[in-house]
């Protein structure tokens, strides 16, 4: 009688054991890696610039720790006023100039698009596609039409006109004011890429100058924060 | 009575913490192997209320049912018919067949019980 308990308790384990993998097979089923060695190679690269950019963070908040715990009350707040002003410049609310590039957008001349046609319209994605390239570009600071592109920059159409930070964009030439990290680099790229000709296929004049000194007005609207909340002192 | 349910609930348990998986093409032998090791068990278990329980032709059962119903659905695969319904089809009624032999066992031996008290 003995015997035949363990019997069943040995064949109820197994089954026991079956139904846990099935169950675990048809709830995570293993997925089959098949990158191939480029797209492998360039993951790591990516890996590697994030674990590059993560310790640059981690860095220069352990000095920002530093920083806070080695100052006096005085200096406390002295650093604290520095983040925020530095937190102002990254959110885009100041007026930054320096070395940057001019792009201009117009339309081209009658002789190329015949002397009846209608002036060409620019879609918002083209100005989207195009800023969001000029970011690829490593672009640190935009403006359009003296419009200062922020995190949370509209970029719409409405009645076909287009408008950014909920201003129509005025006429043309639309002027397009970048700060890169690179300038040169930056100018050289957008001139060939696939945002502007998107633009020359609808009939738009495109040129990018290099300047010497660019001025970008601040964001001055009002920055709606939705979903952040401040954070409790630790005590 | 109690060690077959402990047997089950270790073999969950080291069945979730292995974290042993399949891979996707094979897990249909995996479920039919399941479901003939589950028709054995209650077979089992019926033929233990009904006295008629031998170990040789449980245990037998047991890996031959499992052997032939994961045979069954690869020969199926290789044939292009889908041979373990089949499988499946036997061993459900089966089960339930056996489930239902056994509900009525407990509840006569239960009713017996009564009335001797």
């Amino acid at each position: 009688m003995k015997e035949r308990q363990f019997m069943f308790a040995t064949i109820a384990l197994i089954i026991g054991g079956m139904l846990a993998i099935q169950f675990e097979t048809t709830n995570n089923p293993i997925v089959r890696d098949t990158r191939d060695l480029w797209e492998l190679r360039a993951d790591l690269e990516k890996e590697k610039q994030r674990q590059q950019e993560l310790n640059e963070e981690l860095e220069r908040y352990s000095e920002l720790l530093d920083q806070y715990q080695t100052e006096g009350k005085d200096e406390k707040i002295q650093a604290m006023e520095k983040a925020l002003a530095d937190l102002k410049k990254q959110a885009g609310l100041t007026t930054v100039s320096g070395q940057g590039i001019v792009i201009t957008i117009e339309p081209f001349n009658n002789e190329l698009i015949g002397v009846d046609r209608p002036l060409p319209t620019i879609d918002p994605d083209m100005m989207r596609r195009l800023v969001n390239e000029l970011n690829r570009y490593d672009a640190k600071e935009i403006s359009i039409d003296d419009q200062r592109i922020v995190s949370k920059t509209p970029i719409r159409e409405v009645n076909g006109n287009i408008y950014i930070n909920n201003e129509p964009v005025s006429s043309f030439p639309i002027e397009i004011r970048v700060l890169a990290k690179n300038n040169e680099k930056l100018h050289q790229k957008i001139i060939a890429s696939p945002a502007v000709e998107e633009f020359v296929r609808e009939n738009f004049l495109v040129e990018s100058t290099p300047s010497a000194k660019v001025i970008l007005p601040a964001f001055d609207k009002d920055m709606k924060v939705k979903f952040m909340k401040p954070a409790k002192e630790e005590t | 009575m109690w060690l077959p349910v402990l047997g089950l609930l270790l073999g969950l348990l080291l069945g979730f913490m292995s974290d042993i998986r399949v891979p996707p093409e094979y897990s249909n032998y995996l479920s039919i192997a399941v479901l003939a090791a589950l028709d054995t068990l209650f077979g089992g278990i019926r033929a233990h209320l009904q006295g008629s329980f031998e170990d040789k032709v449980f245990i037998t059962g047991f890996f031959f049912n499992i052997l032939l119903a994961a045979g069954l659905a690869y020969l199926g695969v290789h044939l292009g018919i889908d041979l373990y319904l089949a499988a499946i089809f036997a061993f459900g009624v089966r089960l339930f067949n056996n489930i239902a032999v056994i509900r009525r066992l407990i509840i006569s031996k239960w009713s017996d019980s009564r009335k001797k008290a």
